[in-house]
């Protein structure tokens, strides 16, 4: 008894994502689902030579926009970063671009 | 072998048959070490992301070339001497291009599936969808032959 009185993050009483869902469900508001525009466009090179594309990707000041705001999926964000990362050394991207 | 690609940035304001001249001299070099040139692109001048000294713009050429490592060495050795050059970086791309092909591979066998599956599928759907709770007790039998005389 008292061992599972001290363990206070037993998986019945931790909030699960599905918790979460409800609660925003509660608040009712509509927030758009995100798609990862490579598996949705079935991009498969993303080739750090191709600018256009990587601009999309890239902020204002030359950031790498967060996969929590562009929704990309990981598996492709991870090939995202290596192209601008890439692109950035031949100067095909700025490091930090003025505005 | 692997296959490379080369892409580097040549200073502006270098005359023209000085780029050539550059670009034919690294290729005899990359074949001379063993290497197999299998594409020279010149992109022409672009504007820099950055400032690179004293450059705002350069004249970007991209090689692509099968060859054992150390001839890459070599020509990487040759570009940091160089100094019509501003930039370059070498790219092994062998390992991306297998990948790509075997996804593409596989997009394509299931493009072929989905079409060998989809006429098929379709017919017996339109006249499955008025009928639908008679035909779950008959249809395995009836579906492919006559289901009109059923």
């Amino acid at each position: 008894m008292p061992e599972s009185k001290g363990r206070p993050g037993s998986a019945g009483q931790r909030p699960t994502g599905g918790d979460k869902a409800v609660a925003t469900q509660k608040k009712q508001y509509f927030r758009r689902k995100k798609v990862c525009r490579f598996c949705v466009e079935k991009i498969d090179d993303i080739n750090y030579k191709d600018v256009k594309l990587l601009h999309a990707f890239v902020a204002e000041r030359g950031k790498i926009i967060p996969r929590r705001i562009s929704g990309v999926c990981a598996p492709h964000q991870r090939r995202l970063t290596d192209a601008i990362k890439k692109a950035r050394n031949i100067a095909l991207l700025p490091f930090a671009a003025s505005i | 072998m692997r296959i490379y690609e080369e892409l580097f940035i040549i200073k502006p304001d270098s005359p023209d048959e000085e780029v050539d001249q550059f670009v034919e001299q690294l290729r005899t070099q990359l074949t001379n070490t063993g290497a197999t040139v299998d594409k020279v692109d010149k992109w022409g001048k672009r504007r820099l992301a950055y400032r690179v000294g004293k450059y705002r713009e350069g004249t970007y050429v991209l090689f692509q070339f099968t060859s054992e490592p150390h001839s890459v060495k070599e020509l990487e050795r040759r570009l940091r001497v160089a100094d019509v050059v501003l930039k370059f970086i070498t790219v092994r791309i062998d390992e991306t291009l297998k990948r790509l092909d075997k996804r593409k591979k596989e997009r394509d066998k299931r493009a072929a599936k989905r079409a060998a599956a989809a006429p098929p599928s379709s017919a017996p759907a339109q006249p499955a969808l008025p009928g639908a709770p008679q035909h779950i007790e008959g249809a395995p039998a009836a579906m492919p032959g006559v289901p009109k005389e059923a």
